[in-house]
């Protein structure tokens, strides 16, 4: 291969790469939408979120490797002396029942998704997955004797709350969640899968279903896994009566 | 030849550069700004209470650190205590709300949603009629009407939380304006007390298909 030649493909690599860059650049610049003083304060709305979405992760993260911390520091505080060994096994469980702890079984996942945009003719974006209907799946899943749940990895606690607004799903201080949302439970499989099959059960999930598109789909497994709590679990303005 | 491989990489990374940025802006991207405003505000509000746990676990830490084995028994004794109250396995007291909802046709679902606002509202320990409540505890419907737990709890319901009553005042207020706005509401109403107690307690259950 003579120098020119060299030279000329080298060249032509640049214009390339140089080609590939402005492309991913405009296309980008397209995705994030026209320049209107609207989408501007869109953009930094979702900016904001973002950020804060970052620090919750970063902050969770900090919880979990304290949480790990201690755990080590009492395991060896528990290998010198008897009665701190049965108060850490009796903390232990009730670690696992708070959801403290990651745990796996048999049980089952459920996919919840969104309709297509649009199939709500009456603009109430009644397509959209909603925190009421992850709320009504858990508590269908407990009350069939589920020993644990998460949802899209956040585990739930005893003192789990649910919020949000037209389609975005927020449990306790996790971020918020959109569709599609995936809720995995560990306990009896039959019973939860049956539960959540039966028609009668998730009234206003079976109506959407059919009237906007919402997806429910059931598949239970014989080794689910969930994650532990990641975030504050404190009680502070309860004492216990004496 | 050469070129056309970098030439192919280049669209490679750039496609795969799009797609991923793509996917993280997907679901924020469609949010209008009352939902977007909603969710700052509930973060803001999420990482004050994350700040708070680092705040509680870093002591944790330091004291495990220089105590040694009695701070350990220390640390242990008091976190047991602390989750035996989140599990409701122990009579409870302290500030809060009392909720009174008397109505007609009120069903399960009304009774999980009064709940989990006053959950989200910043409850901390909870009860229907004197049943505790926590979310594994099953509300259902049956012929008789709603359950907690097993046990019927007929209207009026009286569902006392406790937590901060700055936070629970605000949100009972609002759970009792919209529950007036029901047909089937004859009566919605709450106060705000110093001392609540809550003697009902859950039954601790064993896990038979849960490991760790």
């Amino acid at each position: 291969m003579g120098r020119n030649q060299i030279v000329s493909t080298a060249l032509v690599a640049l214009v390339a790469l140089a080609v590939g860059f402005l492309l991913a650049g405009q296309v980008k610049a397209q995705l994030q939408g026209s320049p209107s003083n609207q989408v501007e304060r869109n953009q930094a709305l979702i900016r904001s979120v973002q950020d804060l979405e970052r620090d919750n992760g970063a902050d969770r993260a900090k919880i979990a490797a304290l949480r790990a911390d201690i755990d080590a520091l009492e395991a060896q505080a528990a290998s010198q002396s008897q009665s701190t060994k049965a108060l850490q096994n009796q903390v232990a469980d009730l670690r696992a029942h708070a959801g403290l702890t990651a745990m796996h079984g048999p049980g089952v996942e459920v996919d919840l998704t969104s309709g297509p945009p649009g199939t709500d003719a009456g603009g109430q974006d009644r397509n959209l997955v909603t925190f009421e209907d992850v709320q009504d799946i858990v508590n269908l899943l407990f009350a069939m004797g589920a020993e644990g749940v998460a949802v899209s990895g956040r585990r739930i606690t005893p003192l789990s709350a649910y919020s949000g607004s037209e389609g975005e799903v927020i449990i306790d201080q996790g971020p918020p969640l959109f569709s599609p949302i995936r809720i995995v439970a560990v306990g009896d499989r039959n019973l939860m899968e049956a539960a959540l099959n039966d028609p009668t059960s998730l009234p206003s999930l079976r109506v959407r279903q059919v009237q906007f598109e919402l997806t429910l789909v059931v598949t239970g497994a014989p080794n689910e896994s969930l994650p532990a709590y990641d975030a504050g679990l404190e009680a502070p303005h309860v004492s216990s009566v004496q | 030849m050469a070129v056309w491989l970098i030439a192919l990489l280049v669209a490679l990374v750039a496609t795969v550069q799009l797609r991923s940025q793509a996917e993280v802006e997907r679901t924020l991207a469609t949010a209008d700004p009352a939902t977007l405003a909603f969710s700052i505000d509930q973060l803001h509000r999420a990482n004050d209470a994350l700040e708070a746990q680092i705040g509680v676990l870093t002591q944790r830490k330091a004291a495990l650190q220089s105590g040694g084995g009695p701070a350990a028994d220390q640390a242990l004794q008091d976190e047991a205590e602390q989750l035996r109250i989140i599990e409701g396995l122990v009579a409870v007291h302290g500030p809060g709300v009392v909720v009174v909802i008397d109505a007609t046709g009120l069903s399960a679902l009304d009774l999980e949603d009064a709940l989990n606002n006053l959950a989200a509202g910043g409850g901390e320990a909870l009860a229907v009629n004197d049943q505790r409540y926590v979310v594994s505890v099953p509300v259902t419907q049956t012929a008789g009407g709603v359950t907690v737990g097993g046990t019927l709890v007929p209207a009026p319901w009286t569902i006392v939380a406790i937590g901060d009553t700055t936070r629970l005042g605000e949100t009972a207020d609002l759970m009792t304006q919209q529950l007036r706005g029901d047909r089937r509401v004859r009566q919605a109403s709450y106060r705000v007390e110093a001392d609540i107690v809550i003697r009902s307690v859950v039954s601790e259950k064993p896990f038979v298909y849960a490991e760790p």
